[in-house]
């Protein structure tokens, strides 16, 4: 193949795949750091890692994967770096979700939110495995994948995590401490 | 984990839209880099001070020598000539119009239509 | 991320051939009795410019916002599907027929394409022939034939353009502007 088929078949896939993933890699970013420009700072570097390295990777899947992965590092770090700086829960700079047909999801308009702030005092493993789980639907061998933490860590955290939300906001959503 | 718990933490952490125009700003930085003269990144702060730097900063020009630098300067080149194959085909595009306008303007012209 | 190569390598040679297929493909759409590939054997300069969808895309990546030029192109072909350009000279008159270029004329004569400009100059022996193609009311693309003695000149411009774009785009890009009057277009005749 010439290389300028290759450039060409790099810049086709870039475009779409930034299309396709850029709500992952913004949500995983934002849910985590709770700041729409820090969201935004850190999914622009992850697109542009893709960008310098889409040539190594091997398929669709495996995009995703590394895609996810990289995002949770790079918001991690970028928590640590920016860790005296206090946390925006700047939740008016995103437009309002949709609302949900399904009547299951009708309740306390403001759980949601509750959550997300609880969820935003969680240690950063923990709060990542947490967004990995509830927001990606991410099977636990694949969030230790992607964290490069053992199974058992990441099976041991979410227990304590859910433990701590029930706490927190157990009385909320109708539920007791067990 | 009970079932009530989980559906509101799904709820909650449902996917956002990233803010508007996120993708293109997306691509134009990643056409940014293509460019000739881009600034180079910042030093990462892993690598650390010293001795070990150098050391890593010479691999690090080695290996982006022979890969990135290419792949760099050949998407550039690609896209200068992409550029000027456009560029002509709408000057061409152009005069071809214009010499239809011409005729179009002269089958008008008050000195045609005299009796 | 894993070592360089593999099935990512692959698939970028699989777009890239699918593009090439669709590439020539609609080539021979226009060509269907070799006509565009039996002038540039004969033709002693040749210009052929391929630009697709994603290769407009590509280009306008590279377009200078500050270049007038550059600026203006970048919006014609904001919504463009491609801009195909064929272009042949020829050392003397008489290399090419009518008969020749035929076969791509009768291409434009569907339901969907309408003549809007035919204009020839018996003096200069040029012909410069103007389609729109219509589906209802939305335009879907233009093409323009010019000849003259000793050249031939195809322009297959895909996309939303419409008659307005067309008034915007002659006398563009280093070429004098006349002003088109709109009133005119659709009329055919002789300039002279």
């Amino acid at each position: 193949m010439t290389s300028a088929a290759t450039a060409l078949a790099n810049q086709l896939n870039f475009e779409d795949l930034v299309r396709e993933h850029e709500r992952m890699v913004f949500s995983i970013a934002y849910h985590f750091l709770q700041n729409g420009a820090a969201a935004e700072e850190v999914s622009q570097d992850v697109f542009l890692a893709l960008f310098r390295g889409l040539s190594k990777l091997e398929s669709r899947a495996h995009v995703t994967f590394w895609l996810r992965r990289v995002t949770c590092h790079r918001s991690i770090d970028y928590a640590r770096r920016n860790k005296n700086a206090a946390a925006e829960v700047s939740w008016d700079e995103l437009p309002e979700q949709p609302p949900e047909n399904n009547s299951a999801q009708r309740g306390d308009p403001m759980l949601s939110k509750r959550l997300r702030q609880v969820i935003a005092t969680l240690p950063e493993k923990m709060r990542m495995i947490v967004i990995l789980r509830y927001q990606e639907d991410a099977g636990l061998e694949e969030i230790a994948k992607a964290l490069r933490i053992p199974l058992n860590t990441v099976k041991s955290t979410l227990h304590r995590a859910h433990a701590i939300l029930r706490e927190k906001i157990g009385a909320a959503i109708g539920e007791g401490n067990v | 984990m009970s079932d009530k718990l989980e559906q509101e933490l799904k709820k909650a952490l449902r996917r956002v839209e990233p803010p508007a125009s996120f993708a293109e700003r997306v691509l134009a930085r990643a056409a940014e880099e293509e460019k000739p003269g881009a600034p180079l990144r910042p030093w990462p702060q892993w690598l650390g001070m010293g001795g070990l730097r150098w050391a890593a900063a010479s691999a690090l020009c080695a290996a982006l020598a022979t890969s990135g630098l290419v792949y760099h300067h050949e998407r550039q080149k690609q896209g200068e000539e992409a550029k000027e194959q456009l560029m002509l085909a709408l000057r061409i595009t152009s005069s071809k119009l214009q010499i239809a306008a011409e005729g179009v303007q002269q089958m008008n012209s008050p000195e045609e239509n005299q009796p | 991320m894993n070592e360089i190569g593999g099935v990512m390598k692959r698939i970028g040679t699989i777009v890239a051939l699918l593009l090439a297929t669709q590439l020539t493909a609609f080539a021979q759409d226009w060509d269907p009795g070799g006509t565009l590939k039996k002038l540039s054997t004969r033709a002693s300069k040749t210009v052929d410019v391929t630009l697709d969808r994603s290769m407009l895309q590509f280009a306008s990546g590279f377009l200078d916002a500050k270049d007038p030029d550059q600026a203006r192109a970048r919006k014609v072909i904001a919504d463009m599907k491609g801009i195909y350009v064929h272009s042949f000279e020829f050392d003397k008159s008489g290399e090419y027929t009518e008969q020749d270029v035929a076969a791509i004329r009768d291409q434009l004569k569907g339901p969907e394409w309408s003549r809007i400009v035919n204009v020839r100059s018996k003096s200069e022996g040029q012909n410069v022939q103007v389609y729109f193609r219509k589906e209802g009311e939305k335009f879907k693309g233009l093409v323009v034939i010019a000849t003259e003695p000793t050249e031939f000149t195809f322009v297959d411009l895909v996309g939303p353009i419409t008659p307005e774009d067309l008034r915007a785009l002659g006398g563009q890009f280093g070429i004098p502007k006349v002003e088109m009057d709109q009133n005119s277009a659709g009329k055919k005749g002789e300039s002279k």
